[in-house]
């Protein structure tokens, strides 16, 4: 019967590929051979066009026009003025000596995340992967599990912590019952900040535990039967042929999470009740969309500005990226 | 130093038991080479020698120590894997010194070592470079090498050429010969080829199912196998098996019926045998030869020429039974020939159809060698 069925499946799909064939030879008797795949490729690029080249050919066109229009065409060319008012700062290390002080705060408080936030969620994902790539009871579980946020919407990410760190909020009634004094973490400048980089990693850990593990996994067994027969320790195996071999995998994740990191926004602007408190965890997005959106204001050409000047650091970490995924096929 | 003794060894993986009962004395500087079908539990039990597996029960000595209990790198073995398992990222020189790096050597015990295995094997030029840029035949060596720096106690060699291809497979099976030869230690060996056993060991452990089969010289298994799946395991092609019967006992011993009035005197144990017992009788292909009378009639189908010799594919006239002939040099006999052939004196194998064991010999007192199984 399964014999039959399959038998009939392909005869249809012979049958299909027949029919395919005529216009396909048409074509290519038509446009000529090469050209072809082109026609293929037609659907895919006009949609890649609208929505992501025009985009950003677009935003380009907004950071070098001022005014409150929206249309672009309605808006008056200012040259390089969007970026200049970005930039002009006495002391960069100063915000408040900068005319755009916001902008300045942004970048050193994304700095500041995104150097915790790679470390801490590097660290803690490669010791999660080291521990899940033993064999051990329950590993589909745990795996399952430590993915599972990454699954969820940052919004839901950012609610279900406030609700666990408020003032009225869950880890504030434990410490009720256990007779501590509550705390308002959101409030603190350290606590707050402390905890937009410790959900960013419960957030995000998942996902980069995943591709180490991937990496981990494809050490073959024999390195370490032969590394166990030369006497090496645990320490020196970890150090000596696990890392090592695992070098092109963490490299990966490092530039990933660069770039993630830099983007950070959604979730910790639900946490900390739109980048609070004060300005303390207000980040580069979340500049761009408050000069954007955030007002009526709508400072399209400083928004725009800002976003193309992260775009090219984004741009240079993933050229940096897949210059190191292309390395890493050839070994 | 390099004795190994295994007792009543047994492993099991879970419900698993791929070894049984083994009992196994290696001396001092044997070459000793594990053979059998894949699954036999060759590599298993190479393995738990290494303490890369651990046992479910029985006793491990190396140098009269029990060694069961011990890790890998106290066992004073060094094992050459069957992909090599050359650390990928590091250069020959690094990957022949990390084990000695990890026991905590002089770097000048180490640089002097390290020159001498090159020099052995060749491989200097190569020292710097990373295992990658090597072709499987030289890495084949960095990874004998990084055996050798060890100066073990024993050797441990999981089919080692299994990855090169025909030609190199020869040459290195040589090498490695040599290899023994200039430093005497202990050698254990996994194939699954039969030639390789037959060529490189002192002694071969033929295991099926986990169990061993017969342990003795390649000669001594070839000659003497003590059953049929011993005797059809060794020797290429594969020894003949016919029906038969014991014709008769008489003064000068018993005699075989193998078909077509074809009675031929053997030298199985008058005493093992009755008149009239039905038996298998094995002949390898190069131990027949063609008579004039008194043989059994034989219809040649086809025929492989191979210059140095000939094996003529046919089957016996009375019983169908297929045989392969072995004969040198140039014969070409055209198909639906018949020829009458018999086995040379002695070379006549008998098998107990349904025990499958080798059944006694009159000259089984001469036999040098211990014969184990079950």
């Amino acid at each position: 019967m399964a014999i039959k069925a399959s038998a009939v499946l392909e005869r249809l799909v012979e049958g299909v590929m027949s029919l395919v064939e005529i216009p396909i030879n048409a074509l290519e008797r038509l446009m000529g051979r090469k050209r072809v795949p082109y026609l293929f490729l037609a659907p895919n690029l006009v949609l890649f066009g609208i929505f992501t080249f025009l985009p950003i050919a677009i935003s380009v066109g907004y950071a070098v026009t001022g005014g409150t229009n929206l249309f672009v065409t309605d808006r008056p060319f200012v040259g390089l003025d969007n970026f200049r008012q970005l930039l002009s700062c006495q002391d960069y290390s100063r915000p408040g000596t900068c005319q755009e002080s916001l902008f300045w705060t942004a970048i050193w408080n994304t700095f500041w995340f995104v150097g915790f936030n790679v470390v801490a969620t590097l660290l803690v994902a490669l010791v999660t992967a080291l521990i899940l790539n033993r064999a051990m009871v329950g590993r589909g579980f745990f795996r399952a599990m430590f993915f599972y946020p990454v699954l969820l919407s940052p919004v839901v990410i950012g609610l279900i912590w406030k609700w666990f760190l408020d003032r009225n909020g869950l880890l504030n009634a434990f410490f009720e019952m256990m007779g501590v004094p509550p705390h308002v973490f959101l409030l603190e400048v350290g606590w707050a900040r402390f905890f937009v980089v410790l959900v960013s990693v419960w957030f995000h850990m998942g996902f980069y535990t995943l591709i180490l593990l991937a990496g981990l996994q494809a050490i073959p067994k024999d390195l370490y039967e032969a590394a166990a027969i030369d006497a090496a320790s645990r320490r020196r195996t970890l150090f000596a042929i696990t890392l090592p071999l695992l070098g092109p995998n963490l490299l990966v994740v490092l530039i990933l999470l660069m770039i993630r990191s830099v983007q950070i926004f959604d979730e910790a602007w639900v946490l900390t009740n739109g980048g609070g408190p004060g300005t303390a965890n207000s980040f580069i997005v979340q500049y761009i969309y408050q000069m954007a959106f955030g007002s009526d204001l709508r400072l399209l050409g400083l928004a725009s500005a800002a976003s193309v000047l992260m775009g090219v650091v984004l741009l240079a970490l993933t050229l940096v990226q897949l210059r190191l995924a292309r390395k890493t096929e050839e070994i | 130093m390099g004795e190994l003794k295994l007792s009543s060894l047994n492993k099991a993986f879970g419900a698993v038991h791929v070894l049984h009962d083994i009992d196994l004395s290696v001396k001092d500087g044997e070459f000793v080479v594990f053979v059998g079908p894949s699954g036999c539990g060759k590599s298993t039990l190479l393995r738990i020698i290494a303490g890369l597996e651990d046992v479910t029960s029985g006793r491990i000595e190396i140098g009269g120590r029990d060694v069961g209990q011990l890790s890998p790198a106290e066992r004073k073995i060094a094992m050459v894997f069957q992909s090599y398992a050359l650390y990928p990222h590091m250069s020959v020189r690094k990957n022949l010194a990390f084990g000695l790096e990890n026991l905590k050597f002089k770097r000048s015990e180490i640089d002097a070592r390290i020159a001498e295995a090159a020099r052995m094997l060749a491989i200097e030029p190569y020292l710097d470079r990373k295992p990658r840029q090597l072709s499987g035949g030289q890495r084949q060596r960095v990874a004998i090498g990084r055996a050798i720096v060890r100066e073990p106690d024993i050797f441990l060699f999981d089919e080692p050429l299994s990855n090169l291809d025909a030609a190199l497979r020869v040459q290195t099976r040589a090498e490695i010969t040599r290899l023994h030869q200039q430093i005497k230690t202990t050698m254990i060996y996994v194939t699954h080829d039969q030639v390789e056993a037959m060529t490189m060991a002192d002694k071969i452990v033929i295991l099926r199912a986990g169990r061993v089969e017969q342990v003795g010289s390649p000669l001594e298994l070839f000659d003497y196998p003590r059953n049929l799946f011993v005797a059809g395991f060794l020797g290429s092609p594969r020894m003949n098996i016919v029906r038969a019967s014991i014709a008769g006992i008489g003064p000068e011993g018993a005699s075989i019926d193998l078909g077509h009035g074809a009675v031929l005197p053997c030298d199985v144990d008058p005493a093992a045998v009755r008149p009239g017992q039905r038996v298998l009788a094995g002949i390898r292909p190069a131990h027949f030869q063609r008579v004039e009378e008194g043989g059994v009639p034989f219809v040649v189908q086809y025929y492989e020429s191979l210059g140095t010799e000939t094996y003529v594919y046919g089957a016996l006239a009375e019983t169908q039974e297929p045989i392969i002939v072995h004969e040198t040099g140039h014969f070409a006999p055209p198909s639906g020939t018949r020829l009458a052939i018999a086995p040379m004196p002695g070379r006549l194998h008998v098998f107990d159809p349904d025990s499958e064991l080798a059944i006694a010999r009159r000259d089984a007192g001469q036999r040098r060698g211990a014969v184990h199984g079950n």
